[in-house]
């Protein structure tokens, strides 16, 4: 079999940044495989992709040696742009990959570039979109889609391209298992075309029995190389050894009822208790809840397919969302919707939107009076961060970040937090920190996560709130 | 989304050549904002139906609450120039005077403004730009630019619910600083995004050396035609006018 793609010799680090860097890794990709890179978050498998696809060294700069040839073509006397025809790229965030706003646009983008006839594009994307089957997602506006909808996109103009090597970034991170078993498909189509396939990934589960061969990462090096085979037959433990995610969640809590209901021994001492909460959308009712109770204290998860109304649900609770009819009633008072805007806190996804102050202890105490550094002080040990007080939240890495919003939060006397998938794109370790901080806020604070993440449900949370279609 | 440049493709109405927008677009500056040939009765006549135009597109766009307001407006300030203005005097006629010119001449450009960016989507835009021969060079970065407006508001909009939630609000303790608040996490999630939107455009081939194709249908048809008729009924009038076959 020839070779797809050779690595030699590659040392490499980002300017001032020390995750991602690779030392000596060398590596071969044939023709035809479907090769999984995993390891714990900072490895470099991303830094893989990024030179395979050549985005290192055009795009991203830093320090490279060694050489990288992708079909032969040596990647640093190459343009990127010359590259795009051989090498399709999907990455993880649908908010940053797409061009155009109608989704046909979209899929003829990457062949328009090329310069392709126009004929010749046409029967292209027809040829995609029957090979997918997402003749209903044609002309669409790419804002109405969801995330699973979004990902399939922007496989499919990839796909248009005809690119011989296809490498994908934590394609996962925003779908639900549902959507990850469209992605399967897609990648299970490229594989019968006979195209090779790299795919850095923390959530393994769905890829068993697709990958032929995985690599695992260890600080910038080669650490094993096994058959897909091999991989997917050692144990939990090792996983663990490994820093990877164990790959088959224990539990889909998506196949539980919808309605919420208690997974841990949990202590009741009151409720935030929701009454006819419906909100619509022009005619489409988005949420309709007759009655909810939400133990307080409690760790809460929200789940349902993307789309179900989980993140309607969370808004209107925390009083963002104008417009909504019900009632919310807090240990016995009832609150209008800026009692709970004063009462909740939403830690977003992109943590970055919350952060606005020039210190971490600063931004802490942005909420509180004056005089109570040392109450903010006090709440950063218990967060175990006592050590980031001086520093720009900026100059934080994701999972600090995180805590400070915490800290925020907890210093404005907020008593429910929400969180939107907290662990996106985390490694095992990070999400373990998380699910133990979740875990550790105590009585006083009811926590819901809206989350696609077994794991971490299985780790911390005490109930589980299943909506679907807006409902429970 | 009725932003810039996102046009909603899934009901989008009556849809024009982004050519005959701009068109319409030169006519109302030359004529409602610069005043050209106002000295002519017919001119004067053709240019205020030319002005409610755009509000006219607006409502075939499907955007109607949009062009009630602004029809409302334009309405109330043109009938306020036409009956007050030539009666006032002094003080008065000199601000409502001002006042009413400046939304008179303003208004029309700036709502038709409005309409061709909410109702193109950016593969028309290069379309058009490319039959106008404009070169790539300008309208890469160009479109590059407009796909990037809507996700900044989007991150705006983030921002600002995050500092609702914190209580930072004009009045509030720390209303000095509620600019530089907002800024720097816009900044740096612009910056995140942006590069990332970068990446992503330059790993399917934007910016190949090869002259670049577009599948996007435009061209002129029938209610092109009788967009540009009107527009073109001032050019004509004004030149009438200037040779002194009508007044």
């Amino acid at each position: 079999m020839s070779i797809a793609a050779r690595l030699k010799d590659i040392s490499f680090s980002y300017p001032n940044n020390s995750e991602g860097a690779l030392n000596g890794l060398s590596l071969e990709i044939r023709q035809g495989e479907c090769v999984l890179l995993c390891g714990a978050s900072g490895c470099g498998k991303t830094t893989v992709t990024r030179l395979l696809n050549g985005l290192i060294p055009h795009y991203y700069e830093g320090d490279l040696s060694g050489e990288v040839t992708v079909f032969g073509k040596d990647i640093r006397s190459t343009a990127i742009e010359e590259l795009a025809g051989i090498v399709g790229s999907v990455f993880q965030n649908p908010r940053s990959q797409f061009f155009c706003v109608d989704t046909t646009a979209e899929l003829a983008f990457g062949c328009e570039n090329m310069g392709l006839a126009e004929d010749e594009i046409r029967s292209r994307v027809d040829k995609t979109v029957r090979d997918m089957k997402i003749e209903k997602l044609l002309d669409r506006s790419i804002f109405n889609l969801s995330g699973g909808e979004k990902q399939k996109i922007a496989c499919a103009g990839v796909s248009a391209m005809l690119p011989e090597l296809i490498v994908l970034d934590e394609p996962t991170s925003n779908l639900d298992l549902d959507a990850i078993d469209g992605l399967r498909e897609i990648i299970a189509g490229w594989k019968a075309q006979g195209r090779t396939i790299v795919i850095a990934e923390h959530r393994l589960g769905w890829l068993e029995g697709l990958c032929d061969r995985v690599i695992y990462l260890e600080k910038g090096s080669l650490s094993c190389d096994f058959s897909g085979g091999e991989f997917f037959s050692l144990d939990t433990e090792m996983f663990s050894g490994m820093g990877l995610r164990a790959f088959a969640a224990k539990q889909n809590f998506l196949e539980s009822e919808t309605g919420i209901s208690a997974i841990k021994p949990f202590e009741n001492s009151g409720s935030i208790t929701l009454d006819t909460f419906v909100y619509s959308y022009g005619r489409h009712k988005a949420l309709d809840i007759k009655r909810l109770e939400i133990p307080a204290g409690s760790v809460t998860a929200v789940v349902g397919h993307n789309g179900a109304g989980k993140s309607t649900f969370t808004r209107c609770l925390c009083g963002l969302q104008k417009g909504f009819k019900g009632r919310v009633t807090v240990g016995g008072k009832a609150c209008r919707p800026k009692d709970m805007m004063r009462l909740s806190y939403m830690v977003m996804q992109d943590v970055n939107r919350q952060l606005f102050a020039e210190s971490v202890l600063e931004e802490v105490m942005l909420g509180a009076d004056d005089g109570a550094e040392n109450e903010a002080i006090e709440l950063l040990e218990r967060l175990g961060i006592p050590e980031l007080k001086e520093r720009h939240p900026m100059s934080l890495s994701g999972g600090q970040k995180q805590r400070v919003a915490i800290a925020s939060a907890l210093m404005a006397g907020k008593r429910l937090l929400v969180f939107d998938e907290p662990t996106s794109g985390l490694d095992l370790k990070s999400m373990e920190c998380t699910a133990e901080l979740l875990g550790s806020l105590g009585k006083d604070i009811t926590v819901l996560i809206v989350t696609h993440d077994m794991e971490l449900i299985d780790r911390c949370c005490t109930h589980i709130l299943h909506i679907e279609n807006g409902r429970i | 989304m009725g932003g810039l440049f996102t046009a909603d493709v899934e009901n989008r109405g009556l849809v024009l050549d982004p050519r005959t927008k701009l068109l319409v677009m030169i006519t109302l500056v030359i004529f409602a904002l610069g005043g050209t040939g106002s000295d002519i009765l017919l001119v004067r006549c053709v240019t205020v139906a030319v002005s409610v135009l755009p509000i006219i597109l607006l409502i075939t766009a499907g955007q109607r609450k949009k062009a009630l307001l602004f029809g409302l407006i334009y309405g109330g300030i043109k009938l306020l120039e036409i009956f007050v203005v030539s009666k006032a005097t002094g003080a008065a006629l000199t601000v409502i005077g001002l006042c009413c010119m400046v939304f008179v001449r303003l208004m029309p450009g700036l709502i038709m403004g409005a309409y061709m960016l909410s109702s193109t989507t950016v593969s028309e835009f290069i379309a058009a730009m490319h039959r106008m021969h404009v070169p790539q060079q300008i309208t890469i970065p160009m479109s590059v630019m407009f796909r990037f407006f809507p996700t900044v508001l989007e991150e705006f909009s983030a921002i600002n619910t995050a500092m609702k939630m914190r209580g930072i609000s004009l009045g509030g303790k720390h209303s000095g600083k509620l600019i530089e608040y907002r800024l720097v996490p816009l900044m740096v999630c612009s910056v995140n995004i942006g590069s990332e939107l970068s990446a992503a455009a330059l790993t399917r081939g934007l910016g190949v050396k090869v002259r670049r194709t577009n599948i996007c249908k435009i061209g002129f048809h029938l209610p092109d035609g009788a967009v540009l008729l009107l527009a073109a009924a001032p050019y004509v009038l004004w030149i009438l006018g200037m040779i002194g076959v009508v007044k």
